[in-house]
């Protein structure tokens, strides 16, 4: 398995998926910076956290999440790869595993970014108290969780197609209708993509998306349960895949 | 043959139905620790097919095959191992240079980092390994290739093709550089060509497969044997010839145009003469014909000029 991660590791360092890490967070950035009202005594951070993470979790998160698992998927289809991966002594659970990995430890650090700009922009407002970890923390981390079904039916979708447009196609199509489904009450909760916002969004928000009064076992419910589904039809896919 | 030795390779009634169709069919493949196996058959026989199915990229309909005397379907990753192999074309990662390439594999075989150069100097690219693999010609990605297979120190290699497309000369230097090998490291080939003479001078075992089926499997040596020589007669009319000699006892061959005997001794020939010189038969030529392996090996498979 880490012998896995150490080829994987040698493929991907060097690839243009680092630039697409930066995207998310820069244009964050920008709302923070021009959205958010000047003059305030004390940096409102609940605030601040809604307005950057809202087009991010809504729309990039899902996307990116599509493009990460095409782009480690697109070296090996071009180039061959997976005939070379699979003739050598590794099972191919161990090699569908890693690549899931390898997506969520991207999403991680695109998260991990974002909450980066987000705290410089707060303490350049001289605010370095009264910063809501619990907020920030549950917000990062429940964006990240609720990556993980959309990770999984892209790893499938991208695995399964030989070309880079098609994965990209699936993951568009299931992403825009966020902006519909978020404020609906009876669909809301049960899409998987719109799960990120769900999560990344303060609850006590002012935007007042329809699909937030809902309890957070639901929601949970939701992520794990498609999770699971969208993990076992791609790995029992591609165990069975002829290449 | 070799018979009373190991056999590295074995599959019993290997078969793969793709589209309905037998794509290979009930294929017996015999591989001994040491051959050079030439495995050939016209493009479309199946031969890409039957190699995806000895490293477990691709399962069998039904059949079985049994490498190192190992199950594939129990012991894939023991026996993989063991075993290098290049299908179709190379495999690599363009932005990345060959010995980065090279390291990414190695990570996954868990070999010494020095058997990176080691490769590269077999095939000879020790001078390009900082170049990205992307600028390369297709002739150094094969070679690439070849070094990929070669990086954990296989007993058993498989190349499928690895000439194809390459120039006269690239074909030439993969020629040399596989003939190289087995001397110097010992490995069991088995190398798979659209072409005879293209392995003919480096194998010591041929298998053909043309239409699924394996039609023949037997050393080089037998094959040369059948492609041993006849006397090609030019008379004035050869089907009466063919019908004399016949009636003479002589072992003569006519194919509705060119009349032939099929012993070439010294006695049969000077008979044969005297036999249709007798009977008033013009004869124009008597000429020795060798027939090339290639022409017995399109015979075989059925397929005519260019493959
Ligand atoms: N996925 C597939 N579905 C149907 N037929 C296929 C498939 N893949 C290959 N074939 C057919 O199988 C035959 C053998 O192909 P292949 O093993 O690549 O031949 P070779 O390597 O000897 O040129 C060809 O006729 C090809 O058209
Ligand atoms: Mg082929």
């Amino acid at each position: 398995m880490i012998r896995m991660f150490r080829s994987e590791w040698m493929k991907i360092r060097r690839s243009v998926i680092w630039l697409l890490v930066a995207v998310s967070p820069l244009i964050a950035a920008l709302f923070g910076l021009f959205g958010l009202k000047k003059g305030g005594e004390d940096f409102p951070w609940i605030e601040a956290l809604s307005l950057m993470s809202v087009l991010h979790a809504m729309f990039f998160l899902p996307l990116l999440t599509g493009i990460y698992a095409a782009l480690i998927c697109r070296f090996e289809h071009t180039g061959g790869g997976w005939k070379a991966i699979l003739a050598a002594p590794v099972s191919r659970t161990q090699v569908y595993v890693v690549k899931f990995v390898i997506v969520m430890l991207m999403l991680a650090a695109t998260q991990l970014l974002l909450l980066i700009v987000l705290l410089l922009l707060g303490l350049s407002h001289g605010s370095a108290e009264g910063i809501p970890w619990r907020e920030l923390a549950s917000s990062f981390i429940g964006g990240w969780i609720a990556c993980f079904p959309l990770a999984a039916l892209q790893l499938f979708v991208s695995v399964a197609f030989q070309s880079f447009a098609a994965p990209l196609a699936v993951n568009v199509v299931l992403t825009l209708p966020n902006i519909l489904v978020a404020n609906s009450e009876r669909f809301g909760p049960y899409d998987p993509w719109v799960q990120p916002m769900l999560a990344m969004i303060p609850r006590d928000d002012t935007y007042g998306y329809g699909a937030f009064n809902l309890p957070m076992e639901t929601l949970f419910g939701v992520v794990a349960g498609s999770f699971v589904l969208f993990f076992v039809v791609g790995w029992t896919y591609f165990a069975r895949k002829a290449v | 043959m070799s018979a009373n030795q190991e056999l590295i390779l074995e599959t019993n009634g290997l078969t793969k139905r793709l589209g309905g169709k037998p794509v290979v069919n009930a294929v017996n493949l015999k591989i001994s620790r040491g051959d050079i196996y030439g495995f050939l058959g016209p493009n479309g026989a199946g031969k890409t097919t039957t190699i995806r199915m000895l490293l477990g990229l691709a399962k069998p309909t039904s059949g079985t095959i049994r490498v190192f005397g190992k199950d594939i379907r129990k012991e894939r990753l023991a026996i993989l191992r063991k075993v290098g192999s290049l299908v179709e074309y190379p495999s690599y990662y363009g932005h990345l240079t060959a010995t980065e390439n090279l390291e990414a594999v190695r990570r996954l075989l868990g070999v010494p980092r020095s058997r990176i150069d080691e490769v590269l100097s077999i095939v000879r690219l020790t001078k390009e390994a900082k170049r990205p693999v992307k600028g390369f010609s297709l002739g150094m990605k094969q070679r690439l290739g070849i070094a990929t297979a070669l990086l954990g120190n296989p007993e058993l290699l498989i190349l499928d093709e690895p000439t194809n497309g390459l120039d006269p000369a690239g074909i030439q230097e993969i020629r040399e550089l596989i003939k190289s090998l087995p001397q110097s490291s010992g490995v069991t080939i088995l190398i798979s060509s659209h072409l005879l003479s293209e392995v003919e001078q480096m194998a010591t075992q041929v298998g053909i497969i043309s239409k699924g089926s394996l039609i023949y499997q037997d050393g080089i040596q037998q094959l040369r044997e059948q492609a041993k020589g006849r006397i090609r007669l030019g008379v004035s009319d050869p089907e009466s010839a063919w019908k004399l000699l016949l009636s003479c006892g002589l072992p003569a061959d006519w194919d509705h145009g060119k009349l032939s005997l099929t012993r070439t001794d010294n006695r049969t020939v000077a008979e044969a003469v005297a036999r249709l010189v007798e009977h008033s038969h013009l004869v124009y030529r008597v000429e020795e014909e060798t027939a090339s392996l290639e022409s017995i090996f399109l015979e075989m498979t059925g397929s005519e000029g260019s493959l």
